[in-house]
């Protein structure tokens, strides 16, 4: 699987280590009432599509820097690589 | 009490051999500063760059050459690049970037952290295809241009500063198998 990196273009995925869901950047607010609800949400509650799902990647051996793939579960076909730091500043987060 | 001198070694003990066209050498004159930009900061080191080093900062993969001590910056994350260079007293490199640059960057010594091999000549490439990933090729890969990637599972740095030159760091603890990953490469495709 390669994984065509926004600054370094295409990098073979053994360099890279995978996280998981995007939905992992959406860190609830501790300071609210359901709090703990919300956590316990976030933590274990997961979609585990066939098809197109969004993942946190690490370039570990390479620029270390926090991607987000869109890829396809079925195919293993990158649709689309981008900086998680763009993503999350996109979403209101300020780094 | 019986005196004591410590001995600077070099991670190879300074290694170097020629294989037909290829020569594969330690460098071991080298220092290497890591320089990490705080948040925000970027403005505040492009402009200690240009007064302190004579350097525009490179871009992640790009490294850049300095007006001041020969030095190299090396772009190797979005907020970090390393800065090559021989060091007027190698004792004291972190502090002599730190002096150039000021508050504008976090310094640290690196450079007994990593070992240096260089391997040049006629061929140089065709031994690295068969364990580097990346695509090495002039138009993908060219002069000046550097990568951090992995090379028989070890971590490597390498950077390219000739048609036929590569400077190669990995880390010093792993120093020995990375050696011998190098050796069997040119071993397998010169002559």
């Amino acid at each position: 699987m390669i994984i065509d990196h926004p600054l370094l273009g295409p990098r073979d995925a053994q360099e890279f280590v995978i996280l998981g869901d995007a939905s992992l950047i959406d860190r609830p607010d501790w300071q609210a009432e359901d709090a703990a609800q919300q956590f316990h949400d976030y933590q274990h509650l997961r979609d585990n599509p066939a098809g197109e799902h969004r993942e946190l990647w690490f370039h570990e051996q390479g620029d270390r820097s926090w991607l987000v793939v869109t890829r396809s579960t079925l195919t293993h076909e990158v649709l689309k690589v981008e900086l998680a730091r763009d993503v999350a500043i996109a979403r209101g987060r300020n780094r | 009490m019986a005196e004591f001198a410590l001995k600077a070694r070099a991670p190879l003990d300074g290694y170097a051999r020629t294989f037909g066209t290829i020569s594969l050498a330690e460098e071991a004159g080298l220092s290497l500063v890591s320089a990490a930009v705080p948040q925000g900061g970027d403005d505040a080191l492009a402009a200690a760059l240009a007064a302190g080093l004579g350097a525009a900062r490179p871009a992640t993969g790009d490294s850049a050459l300095c007006d001041r001590y020969g030095a190299r910056l090396l772009g190797m994350q979005p907020d970090q690049m390393f800065i090559l260079f021989e060091a007027p007293d190698p004792d004291r490199a972190a502090e002599t970037v730190g002096d150039a640059l000021g508050p504008a960057a976090y310094v640290t010594d690196q450079s007994d952290s990593w070992a240096m091999l260089r391997i040049a000549g006629a061929g140089a490439r065709a031994a690295l295809e068969r364990i580097c990933m990346l695509d090495l090729d002039a138009a993908a890969f060219p002069e000046g241009r550097v990568a951090r990637t992995v090379m028989e599972h070890l971590a490597v740095i390498i950077l390219r500063d000739g048609t036929d030159r590569f400077l190669l760091m990995s880390p010093r603890s792993s120093a020995r198998s990375f050696l011998h990953a190098v050796e069997v490469s040119i071993g397998n495709t010169a002559g």
